[in-house]
Formats: structure tokens, sequence, C-alpha cells
């Protein structure tokens, strides 16, 4: 691997989150709750970046901050969800799974996938496939009660996709990685494939953040 | 093999990146579809609610127009008649009986001063919105008491807050129907009507102790009237509730809920056409 390349691509993503940040933070009063919490999530998702960074220049891996990723995230990424949806049993659904997956990352990090050595799969592959499948009930929901703003100018939407977008990508991925974790060259491949995933999906949130009004969201509710 | 790796990977990759993007792109036409369906959906919604509004609006001129020409065939004509005769019988009584006449036709004609100012602040729509639900209950009950024709008593519970004009307007459309069947079919000499404002729900209940009926024996107009009633509540999003059997009265409810938001009929949505 290039570490030059490495480099770019690493420090451009932290831009680009920052970015995404300024934007959060900016429009934060005019966000409504959901997108709040998005916010917060992207501001979590830069501060896990920083110290990853920490961590590869002081102990040469970034696997603990994964296994502290994978859980945080999936609470600040599926709050949002628990303020959309309207089902009071989805909203139980996710307040369940945060629950039980805090406790679980902690013994996975302990026991199964030490969290100094090995990445949190175990973690990572529940909480993708419950974001797909509150993606998918956010969609279903949207159909059902369709707003009067342009689909296109509705941060809901946006935010959707981008959970959408990465769940499933991100799913395949960590699929290719194990599967070429011993192959150097296809790992790249992997790697630069990673970075495209979160690169798509930092972009997605910023224009969710950008679109998002509270106003909207007070007219067009039902 | 490696060239064969790395063409599972690319393939793999593209076709989720496809699946995805086909995905988001079928939603977005179908969300469009669908947003065409609910507006046209809702402006049929408009224009039902608009015609179901004037209709109601006509039909309470119309009562009120027929309520007037009664009470000035029945009230005034009679006792201005009655002035008149005493008037032009004045000239050849005594002195006495002179002042006694005047009086009398004074008194009369006081009457009918306070009968035609009952007369103009007569029911009609401009009243509800000049006054609101409440008031214009409480003036046609008291109209209705004096008559004579039923005794009313009136219930206000809570705190009055007002559900925004053409619902109030609908709201007492539907009473007057409910009060005329009284009036005409039931033969109740009670009639029991409360108006209860609770934080999250309003309720509208008119009880009389006449003969009741059955919902099988109604004959197509009393039917269609009860559903007329019904319908109109569904427009405003209320639900009626009519319960009446054979010898035990009849009792209508009315219960909405103020906090929904229904498109056209609160006038402060930003779709209402009000």
């Amino acid at each position: 691997m290039n570490p030059t390349a490495v480099f770019i691509i690493t420090y451009l993503y932290d831009i680009l989150l920052l970015l995404v940040v300024v934007i959060g933070a900016v429009r934060y009063k005019r966000l409504s709750t959901p997108f709040r919490m998005l916010t917060i999530a992207a501001i979590s998702s830069l501060i896990l970046n920083i110290l990853e960074n920490i961590f590869v220049a002081l102990y040469r891996t970034n696997a603990p901050i994964f296994h502290l990723r994978a859980i945080i995230e999936y609470i600040f990424y599926a709050l949002p969800y628990y303020y959309l949806f309207t089902s009071p049993t989805t909203k139980k659904i996710i307040v369940f799974s945060i629950v039980i997956l805090i406790p679980f990352s902690i013994i996975n990090a302990l026991f199964f996938q030490p969290f100094h050595k090995v990445f949190p799969t175990y973690v990572n592959l529940p909480t993708l496939g419950l974001l797909v499948g509150f993606s998918l009930l956010l969609f279903k929901q949207m159909l059902h009660y369709p707003s009067k703003t342009p689909i296109l100018k509705q941060g809901v939407f946006w935010f959707n996709t981008a959970i959408m977008f990465y769940s499933t990508t991100m799913f395949l991925n960590i699929g290719l990685s194990n599967v070429y974790i011993n192959n150097t060259a296809l790992y790249i491949l992997v790697f630069y494939l990673w970075y495209s995933i979160v690169y798509i999906f930092t972009i997605l949130v910023g224009i969710a953040l950008l679109t998002d009004k509270e106003e909207i969201n007070k007219t067009n509710a039902v | 093999m490696r060239f064969e790796d790395i063409k599972v990977v690319l393939l793999s990759t593209a076709a989720l990146f496809t699946l995805v993007t086909g995905f988001i792109i079928y939603f977005v036409v179908l969300y469009r579809n669908k947003q065409i369906q609910h507006k046209q959906e809702q402006e049929h919604l408009q224009s039902a609610f608009r015609q179901e509004l004037l209709k109601a609006q006509i039909e309470m001129q119309e009562d009120t127009l027929i309520h007037i020409s009664r009470e000035i065939h029945d009230n005034i004509t009679q006792v201005l008649s009655f002035v008149k005769l005493s008037m032009a019988m004045i000239a050849g009584a005594e002195e006495k009986q002179r002042i006694e006449r005047i009086n009398e036709s004074r008194e009369l004609v006081a009457q009918v001063i306070n009968d035609l100012r009952d007369l103009s602040k007569s029911l009609s729509f401009e009243h509800i919105t000049k006054f609101g639900l409440v008031k214009t209950i409480e003036t046609e009950t008291a109209r209705i008491n004096k008559s004579g024709l039923i005794k009313i008593t009136l219930l206000i519970e809570g705190e009055i807050y007002t559900l925004g004009e053409q619902r109030e307007l609908v709201l007492f459309r539907i009473f007057q129907e409910a009060l005329n069947n009284t009036l005409k079919h039931s033969g109740a000499r009670d009639l029991k009507i409360s108006l209860q404002y609770m934080p999250e729900m309003f309720t509208l209940t008119l009880e009389d102790n006449g003969s009741g009926f059955s919902f099988s024996s109604l004959d197509n107009q009393g039917g269609s009237g009860l559903k007329n009633m019904e319908n109109r509540a569904t427009l405003i999003g209320a639900v009626a509730t009519i319960a009446s059997s054979q010898g035990k009265g009849c009792k209508i409810n009315l219960a909405l809920n103020p906090l929904e938001k229904r498109l056209f009929t609160d006038g402060t949505h930003p779709d209402s056409f009000s």
C-alpha cells in the first residue's frame, strides 16, 4: 500500500467528516431532533477517527477503536430512527437492541474478539443488519405518509439512503475483508472499497444535514 | 487466480452498488407516484368538504328563513293585527278605556320589538362566526325553551376553547339536525344537551326521553338523515355515535379530538381554504 495515498485518503476523509460536523453545528438550531442526533453521530465519528490515528501511531493497531466505533456509531445512527419512526413497537425494538448490544459488545471485546487484536465483526454484523432493517422500515413508513416536500429536499430521505447504502455495502466489505485478509493485493482493493463507502456515506449524511428543516417535519407531521 | 479474485471483488461490489442505487431510484419513483396520489386525494377531500360546508350553510340559511317566516306569521303579524284592531277601536272608546288600550298596545308593540330583536339575533352561520358554538347553542336552547315545545337542560363542562370556525359550523349543523329530529319525531318532553371540553377531547351529547326508534324500522329518509350526520362528523374528524331503541329515547354523541390536525377544517392550518 502506498503510504502517501493512504495518508491522503485518511486525512481527506477526516476533512470531509469535519465539514459535515461544521454543517451540522451551524444548522444545529434549525435541525429537527433526529438530525441533531445525526450531528452528534458525525462528531463521534470524527473523534473516533482522530483516536484511531493516535492509536495507529502509538500502538500500531486501531482494533480497540473499532470496538468502540461499532457500538457508539450504532447507538448514534439508531437514535435518529427512534425519533423518525411513528410505530411504538419499532421504537421499543431500537431501545431494546441498544440495551442488548452494549453488554454484548463489552463481552465480545473481552472474550470472543479481543479488543487489542481482532476487529469486532460479531458486533458489526448484527448492527449493520439492524440498520438495514430500520432503513427499509423507514422507507415503508415514508410511502405510507408521503410528505408534500419534494423527496430530494427531504433530509429523512438522504439520511435513510445513507444508512441503507452504508449498511449493505459495509456488509459486503466485511465479508471481503475476511476472505482476502491474507492476500495483500486484494486487501488493498478492499481497503479502497471501505474508504469509497465511508466517503459516499459521509457525503450523503452531509446532504441530509443540509436539507433537513425542523419546520418541514412539523408541517408534514401526520 | 489473482485476476479471478479481483474479478469477484469488483463484480460483487458493482452488483451491490447497482442494486442499492436501483432500489433508491425505484423508491424515488414510487414515492413521487404516492405524492401525486395523495395530492389528488387531498384535493378530492377539500372539494367534498367545501361542498358539504356550502350545503350546511345553505341549510342553515333555509332554516333561519323558515323560522323567521313562521315567527312573522304566527307571532308578529298576529300581535300587530291585534294592536291595529285595538287602535281602530280607540276612536269610539271612553277616556279610561282609551288609556287602557293605548297602554296595552304599547306593551304589545314593546313585545313585538323584543321579538324582532330576538329574530335579528336569529340563528345563522354568521352567528357562529361571531359568537362561537357555545353561545349559539345557548341561544338556540333558550329559544326552544321559550317556545315550550320541549324542556332543554344545557350542561357545559370544562374550559371552553374554539374548535375552528368551519368545524364549529358543521358541528352546529349536526346539532340542529339532531334537535329538529327530536322536536319532529321523538315526542320527548325533556332533552339533555351536554358539551364537554376536555384538553384532548370535545364531546357534544344530545339525549332525549322520547319514543326512540329501532334502526331497522327507519325509512330511507330517516336512515339517510342519520347517515348524513355521521358523514358530516367524519369530514371534520369527529365520530358520531347514535344509540336508540323503541321506547327508550335517543342519544347522539359527537366526539372530536381538538388537537388532531385536519386539513381544510382547521382555520390555522396552512392548507385551510378559509
